[in-house]
């Protein structure tokens, strides 16, 4: 034992320069688990830890209509007998047009409008900027208190009036911290007034999209309570949710999220292995001799690995260590750069659970990585003291060794299940980097047979790079694996982005209108139409929406009391928007059934196919519908697949005529010539100031937002992907400091032929050149088919070919790995021949 | 006591078979000195390696004290080298990556010696390089080099030492000095010696004189002085 130790000691004293590659490929991926799974475990404690906070309540009822006496008089019923109920307030939610009162400022913006009443907030702060706590009295009487961002929109101060709809407000303060927080896609920013106002100023009448709550505040939990709110209002739209339900929405989300984020954390974490396999393989392959003199001088096969596991294990140890070291580092650079974006009361620290299991992580890869080449060294002879002999028989059938590489391969699988949380992902993952990394691997296998028919058409040096790419113990396919798999998960990214932005181009998308207004009502509609025409010059296109809900399916109602069921409430549930016409739209192909070109005596319904997907619906199925409160029951007599890409306006239901005419309704237009923004702007204010009910989107506006989300998603993408070039480029590091000393010898002995320098840093130059460019070539053409095969079959977009990026990316992959290459290489170009000669 | 017996070791070369070592038989018994001779390619190196099991003959057997090396297992080896055999290589194969010291320190740490590191300062002493025991291989020279190989060879008190070529890449001041150092260890200790060379004048100062010729015994014969000493006995 005191042998194995002491030699342990001093293998890692004498090598740990050597290994160093081994010790950051360790970290790099170690730091990446650490860090993303922290990143993901904070922001899910600042974001759902506190669900009540995010509710602002112990539990709430919601409704997309007034609620009604009999649902007033059930959820009393309900209440009535409990004890629980601390306090109570109402909440409304909606979208409005907001305006400066100062008729010289022609700003407008789409706001996010919630009217509350006290006691407000009944759970969680409201904090006004400045730090001075929320005061009812501020909305009293007309006053409003606004996210800092209206301000920036609509050019004003605090203290300045706004309207909205029919209504002014006067601007009292601006808030730090609203009750809730921001959550998910808003179109505007977030005003905050009387819940009376609403009515008083004409908001609730008529306007779609609008949310009443009632929120409670309990001193128990209100488990139990909900479950009797759901029993007893399950014939009712009503939505009962407690803190409890949105801290496990939350939960799933976040745990979900971790889980694959962890994954992407594992896939840089085996590439590390990839790199520790590789230094390991290498690092047996330069101690043969020392083994040898071991074996000779009495010690056996086992000893000898031990302490070379034992050596690898401590820098997988301490490698581990400095990737939390490194982690932690990223989460301080995380707080100094993106602080704005993240959650105030975020922590950026590591949880002590996810730094040991990086940490086990860390030390399993290495071993599991490491055990395979660490088993070449009982195949190492102590004769080839005696004659250099080069190779050692290895035996056909080596059973030791089939078993400790199915052991890792079952360890790498019950890592990757562990890291997704999923035995089916876990496997996925492993057999999809499986394959990926044959298809990379065989892709520079033939590179690299075709690179060498190339030697002798070309220059002294490209002929030397060539030959040099095919020296013994080479790392050419290592690299370019390595390389390859980091340029492709960045470039694909990179392309999915660019078709996806592509997509998203209104200018490019002439069928996309530029401005789209709703809520006009029937009263209005002639006047909106002339004044559209008059300012466009062209005919508006308008058509009737009525608001209408799922009352039955096939004579049943949809069970709300279900989980699974109420997870979809958000889809099914809600009110949509419906239509009537006579003909198909453009962008509309019928899947199934017919589309009446005649009408039926019988009420008839098209269904967009996810909806019916999602209902289970089939042609002739009945469908009830309530609008405003009255059922209208009709036969499925279609079912449409509509265009996302050429549409203009999306109708999940479509009425024949004859049904819904005399139904409530409003109005919604199109103006779809192009104007310019001054003149689209213009023509909001105008519209809002003289039709204050409606509300107008700017497509344009829509469009930048839904920029700005594929944006961020593609930076963290490319983020995490930034991770794995990095782990590709440390492998390339790797193995060029393990291949040195031959580069070495090559460079003495054609100095000594009269070899310039110059001419040997052509050849340095142009073997990383060559790999680089292969490697680049690898990852394009593997990114632009898992681009085009998202783009086609996930995304359902157009894909274009981008030869620019494609170019790009090659040329860039090649600088970076010449760089690298030559960075690392370059000493060799600067030693005396002879010293090396002799060394040999 | 080393026993050769009817030793035979054929190489695969290419397509055909090589042989190296053909029919050999000998006895050596313990505390003899003995030289073997022969030109390259004689198999004078594969010999010794067989005699220290480093390789396996493909057919005879080697016996050292009465026990069948040919019939032992690599860790049966690797512990009859550590307790047996010291050797002595002529390219010295020291490991880089430790110290003079450590290197000498290693085969006592291997069989778990409590006395190692004291008996590693009295062998660097006697062959005097107490002072350059920290210093790596790579900073010895060739004759320093060696003599911390023999240091190693001596390290466990073998009973057979065999060196192969040990003077082979020193010049002849330094090789005369590791050839002294090694026969007066070999008389202090009364260890077997079984040394490989090309050097006549070397081999002629060995007690008999085994010469090889394509794997072959040419000649086995005891060196005149000691053939006179070993009459008037």
């Amino acid at each position: 034992m005191n042998f194995i130790l002491n030699l342990t000691f001093r293998e890692i004293r004498s090598s740990w320069r050597r290994l160093l590659f081994f010790f950051l490929c360790i970290a790099i991926g170690v730091g990446s688990v650490v860090a993303l799974r922290s990143l993901i475990q904070n922001l899910s404690q600042a974001v759902g830890g506190d669900a009540r906070a995010l509710l602002t309540a112990d539990f709430e009822i919601s409704s997309t209509n007034d609620f009604s006496p009999i649902e007033v008089q059930k959820i009393e019923d309900v209440l009535g007998k409990s004890t629980i109920i601390e306090a109570r307030n109402e909440a409304i939610t909606t979208s409005q047009m907001a305006r400066p009162v100062d008729a010289a400022n022609e700003s407008l913006s789409f706001v996010e409008l919630k009217g509350v009443e006290p006691p407000f907030p009944l759970v969680g702060n409201f904090t006004l900027t400045g730090g001075k706590p929320f005061d009812f009295s501020l909305l009293e009487n007309g006053g409003a208190v606004v996210s800092p961002l209206l301000l920036d929109d609509l050019k004003i101060k605090v203290g300045d009036k706004i309207k909205i709809a029919e209504g002014t407000f006067e601007v009292r303060a601006t808030f730090d911290e609203e009750p809730g927080g921001t959550r998910g896609f808003r179109l505007g920013p977030r005003v905050f007034i009387e819940k009376k106002s609403f009515d008083s100023v004409g908001i609730t009448t008529g306007a779609g999209r609008i949310r009443r709550q009632i929120l409670y505040r309990t001193s128990e939990s209100p488990v139990e309570i909900v479950k009797q709110l759901r029993t007893s209002l399950k014939d009712t739209i009503l939505r009962v949710q407690s803190y409890r339900d949105t801290e496990e929405n939350f939960n799933e989300q976040f745990t979900r999220t971790e889980n694959y984020l962890s994954l992407t954390g594992l896939l840089i974490l085996v590439l590390g292995g990839i790199g520790v396999w590789n230094v390991a393989r290498v690092f047996v392959e330069q101690k043969r001799k020392s083994v040898a003199v071991l074996k000779c001088l009495g010690a056996n096969g086992t000893k000898i690995i031990t302490v070379y596991l034992l050596q690898i294990l401590t820098l997988g140890l301490f490698g581990s260590f400095f990737g939390v070291f490194l982690a932690q580092c990223f989460l301080w650079f995380a707080r100094t750069q993106f602080n704005d974006a993240l959650p105030t009361s975020m922590k950026y620290s590591i949880n002590f659970s996810v730094a040991w299991q990086g940490i086990l992580l860390g030390v399993l890869i290495s071993l599991i990585f490491s055990a395979l080449p660490l088993l070449q060294v009982r195949n190492i002879k102590p004769r080839l003291l005696l004659h250099d002999a080069t190779g050692e028989k290895t035996r056909k059938l080596d059973t030791t060794k089939t078993i400790i590489g199915a052991v890792s391969l079952i360890g790498l699988l019950v890592l990757a299940v562990w890291q997704a949380g999923s035995l089916l992902v876990g496997a996925f993952f492993l057999v999809g980097l499986g394959v990926t990394s044959v298809f990379l691997y065989l892709a520079a296998v033939v590179l690299t047979i075709i690179l060498r028919k190339f030697r002798g058409f070309s220059s002294f040096a490209i002929t030397q790079a060539i030959n040099s790419l095919y020296r013994p113990g080479n790392q050419t396919r290592i690299i370019l694996l390595a390389v390859g798999l980091g340029a492709f998960v960045v470039l694909a990214v990179q392309s999915l982005q660019s078709n996806l932005v592509r997509e998203f181009d209104f200018t490019r998308n002439q069928t996309l209108p530029s401005l789209f207004i709703i809520d006009i009502q029937k009263s209005q509609i002639e006047e909106v139409r002339k004044m559209l025409e008059e300012k466009t010059g062209e005919p508006a296109q308008t058509l009737p929406t009525i608001r209408a809900r799922i009352a039955f399916v096939n004579g049943e109602p949809i069970d709300l009391t279900n989980r699974e069921t109420r997870q979809q409430q958000g889809q099914i549930g809600r009110e949509f928007a419906v239509t009537y016409r006579l003909n198909l739209d453009k962008n509309e192909e019928v899947v199934a059934g017919t589309w009446w070109n005649e009408i039926s005596e019988v009420p008839e319904v098209s269904v967009e196919e996810d909806m019916a997907r999602r209902l289970k619906l089939k042609i002739g199925d009945s469908m009830t519908f309530d609008i405003v409160g009255r059922k209208i029951t009709t036969r499925v007599a279609s079912i449409r697949k509509i265009d996302l890409r050429n549409t203009r306006t999306v109708f999940i239901f479509v009425f024949a005529p004859n049904v819904l005419e005399n139904a409530p309704q409003t109005f919604a237009a199109n103006v779809i010539k192009k104007l310019p923004e001054t003149e689209r702007q213009r023509l909001q204010r105008n519209l809002v100031d003289r039709f204050p009910n409606i509300q107008i989107f700017d497509v344009a506006d829509i469009v930048a937002a839904v920029q700005k989300l594929v944006n961020n998603f593609v930076l963290a993408i490319s983020f995490v992907g930034s991770f794995v070039i990095l782990s590709g480029i440390l492998i390339l590091v790797g193995s060029i400091a393990l291949t040195k000393s031959q580069r070495i010898y090559e460079n003495a002995v054609l100095k000594t032929l009269g070899a310039k320098r110059l001419t040997l840093a052509s050849i340095l130059l142009a073997e990383y050149g060559l790999l680089g460019i292969l490697a680049g070539i690898i990852g394009a053409s593997f990114a632009t088919a898992l681009s085009f095969g998202v783009s086609k079959y996930v995304f359902d977009i157009e894909w274009e070919f981008d030869l620019g990026l494609t170019l790009l990316g090659v040329l860039v992959t090649a600088i970076l790995v010449m760089v690298v290459g030559a960075l690392a290489s370059f000493d060799v170009l600067f030693r005396k021949p002879l010293a090396t000669l002799r060394s040999q | 006591m080393i026993e050769l017996k009817n030793v035979t070791k054929i190489v695969r070369s290419g397509v055909e078979d090589l042989t190296i070592l053909d029919d050999v038989s000998f006895t050596i018994p313990d505390g003899e000195f003995v030289a073997v001779t022969g030109a390259s390619g004689s198999g004078k190196s594969t010999l010794l390696g067989l005699i220290a099991g480093l390789d396996a003959p493909s057919s005879g057997a080697i016996l050292i004290d009465g026990e069948n090396v040919t019939e032992m297992n690599e860790d049966d080896l690797a512990t009859l080298r550590s307790t047996k055999i010291g050797f002595v290589f002529q390219s010295f194969h020291l490991i880089p990556s430790l110290t003079a010291f450590e290197n000498v320190l290693i085969p006592m740490e291997i069989l778990g010696l409590k006395e190692a590191k004291s008996r590693a300062k009295t062998l660097l002493e006697q062959v005097d390089l107490t002072n350059r025991g920290h210093h790596y291989p790579t900073e010895l020279s060739g004759g320093e080099q060696q003599r911390i190989a023999i240091a190693r060879a001596f390290a466990n008190s073998p009973k057979i030492l065999l060196a192969d070529e040990p003077t082979g890449n020193l010049d002849s001041k330094n090789g005369s000095h590791i050839f002294d150092l090694m026969t007066e260890l070999h008389k202090q200790n009364n260890v077997t010696l079984v040394l490989v060379t090309h050097d006549q004048n070397l081999a002629e100062t060995a007690q008999r004189q085994i010469i090889l010729k394509d794997g072959r015994v040419l000649s086995d014969n005891l060196n005149r002085r000691d053939a006179e000493t070993q009459s008037f006995s």
